[in-house]
């Protein structure tokens, strides 16, 4: 058996938490060479489902090192009753940003109930990866982003309105031709970063930041 | 705090979501004790400033008898609930019947009182926390004959004490030798509760230490626990441990809002990274 087969087998074998995380952090770890394993794949978004953080951790980082390449298997696993594999899964689709997975990532952040799921799709809303895509098409995807995570500020979790302050600042960052996307960022970002709008002093401080950095001001 | 985490409570416990009207309204009644045992939990969840608030959590907090397995949801529960949320609305006007109720029998209540003290910091609640820790691990801290609980709810005690402040050699005499206590959960508190009040260094290493533990449950206290106390140092070490990102996430938003006064080699801006990566 290849090396890559015998770490798939390792995982699905483990008996404990500990040997399933070393065997997820293997398989994430694998040299693809020059075709990557379908079923390898497949491994790593099972292990998102199996209530094993640290393993789960390790599986999302193997997966945004493979990329759009497991989008669609991610996108073909979400399963709603589930909110444990939702978050990683959703957290996998974050890091990748793939532009598939926008409307995961807006429906997550406006409705789903589990705070880890919403703040982990504000976070990909800022990062999406859109440098391939034509002018239009980029800022149309950008503006469905921007207006997802300004409607997000009202969130009732602070550690949601802390990751819309990041995906702000991401949108607001990527916006460096058109300016169309910034002014809306930092008035969105303003909000977050008053006391008599915010009332969590951690959200405050990073929308503070993020200010700095949309401003390019040294200490940002 | 162990045992009592969960991320996502919040809004998988509210169900349909209400007015506050109208959790007064259900609190007020006295039907469907259901109704106010949510209605108790609805208005601290939500940081009631209502005037009313205040004296119908005060009244349900009054309304204990003893427990009645076969009744339903029992009168206390509604009490501790109730006790529960007078520790988040931060009205001192609670403390005199908290105070109280730490001398309850219902160890579940004076649990809730304890925490809400703490949540007060309430210096009042110091001495009769201390009558109750007084006969240490061997007697406060020992197992039950009936169940598996302690004789005292040592945990929320010493945590309260901690979060309470006040430094007095008695106070930390009193707390020591429960970082030798037999259960983890106690050491990490009573480990928590003297880095609260010395800002000594050597009991943070203890609670460092158990971030490693093999219990998930031990590791998520040790996480809260530096949190609430503001660790700076151990920012590498929580992002580290094997728990969840949002217990994580909680930890370090501690480290943020409480941690200046520790150390200010680790800046804001650091613990903010580090925060971003766990999203």
């Amino acid at each position: 058996m290849d090396p890559i087969g015998e770490r798939i087998q390792a995982v699905r074998q483990a008996a404990s938490a500990q040997t399933m995380l070393d065997a997820t952090r293997a398989l994430a770890a694998s040299d693809h060479g020059d075709g990557v394993n379908g079923e390898a794949i497949a491994c790593l978004v099972e292990v998102l489902g199996f209530n094993n953080p640290g393993a789960a951790v390790a599986a999302v980082d193997g997966l945004i090192r493979l990329g759009p390449m497991a989008v669609e298997p991610i996108l073909e696993s979400l399963d709603p009753s589930n909110y444990g594999a939702r978050a990683w899964a959703v957290r996998a689709l974050a890091g990748i940003g793939d532009v598939r997975g926008l409307e995961v990532l807006e429906e997550a952040l406006g409705s789903d109930i589990g705070q880890s799921v919403r703040r982990a799709a504000a976070r990909g809303l800022g990062q999406l990866r859109l440098d391939a895509l034509g002018d239009s098409r980029r800022q149309a995807v950008q503006g469905r982003c921007l207006q997802a995570l300004v409607a997000a500020c009202a969130d009732g979790e602070w550690v949601v309105r802390y990751a819309v302050a990041v995906g702000l600042e991401g949108i607001g960052l990527a916006d460096v031709n058109s300016d169309h996307l910034r002014p809306a960022s930092r008035l969105a970002l303003l909000g977050l970063s008053q006391a008599d709008a915010e009332a969590v002093p951690v959200v405050r401080l990073r929308a503070a930041l993020a200010l700095r950095r949309l401003d390019g001001q040294p200490g940002g | 705090m162990a045992g009592t985490i969960d991320p996502d409570a919040g809004i998988s416990a509210a169900g349909e979501p209400i007015t506050e009207a109208e959790a007064l309204q259900r609190l007020r009644q006295s039907e469907d004790q259901s109704q106010q045992y949510y209605a108790a939990w609805w208005l601290g969840r939500h940081r009631s400033r209502h005037p009313e608030a205040l004296p119908l959590l005060l009244a349900a907090l009054g309304q204990r008898r003893p427990r009645d397995p076969g009744a339903g949801v029992e009168e206390n529960a509604i009490a501790r609930n109730a006790a529960r949320a007078l520790g988040k609305l931060g009205d001192a006007g609670a403390i005199p019947e908290l105070l109280a109720a730490l001398d309850d029998d219902d160890d579940g209540l004076r649990e809730a009182a304890a925490r809400s003290l703490g949540e007060l910091q309430a210096p009042e609640a110091v001495a009769v926390l201390l009558r109750r820790l007084a006969s240490g691990p061997a007697g406060a801290g020992a197992t039950r004959s009936d169940s598996p609980r302690l004789q005292e709810p040592c945990e929320a005690m010493l945590e309260a004490l901690g979060a309470i402040g006040i430094a007095e050699p008695g106070v930390i005499t009193l707390i020591e030798p429960f970082t030798a206590h037999g259960r983890p959960l106690i050491r990490s508190a009573a480990c928590r509760a003297l880095l609260q009040l010395s800002g000594e260094a050597r009991w943070a290493d203890p609670l460092v230490q158990l971030l490693d533990h093999p219990q998930l449950q031990v590791r998520r206290a040790a996480l809260m626990d530096l949190g609430a106390v503001g660790w700076r140092p151990a920012l590498e070490p929580i992002c580290q441990t094997l728990a969840e990102n949002s217990l994580k996430l909680i930890a370090l938003r501690g480290l943020v809002e409480q941690g200046a006064h520790h150390d200010a080699t680790i800046e804001v801006g650091a613990v903010l990274g580090a925060m971003d990566s766990l999203l």
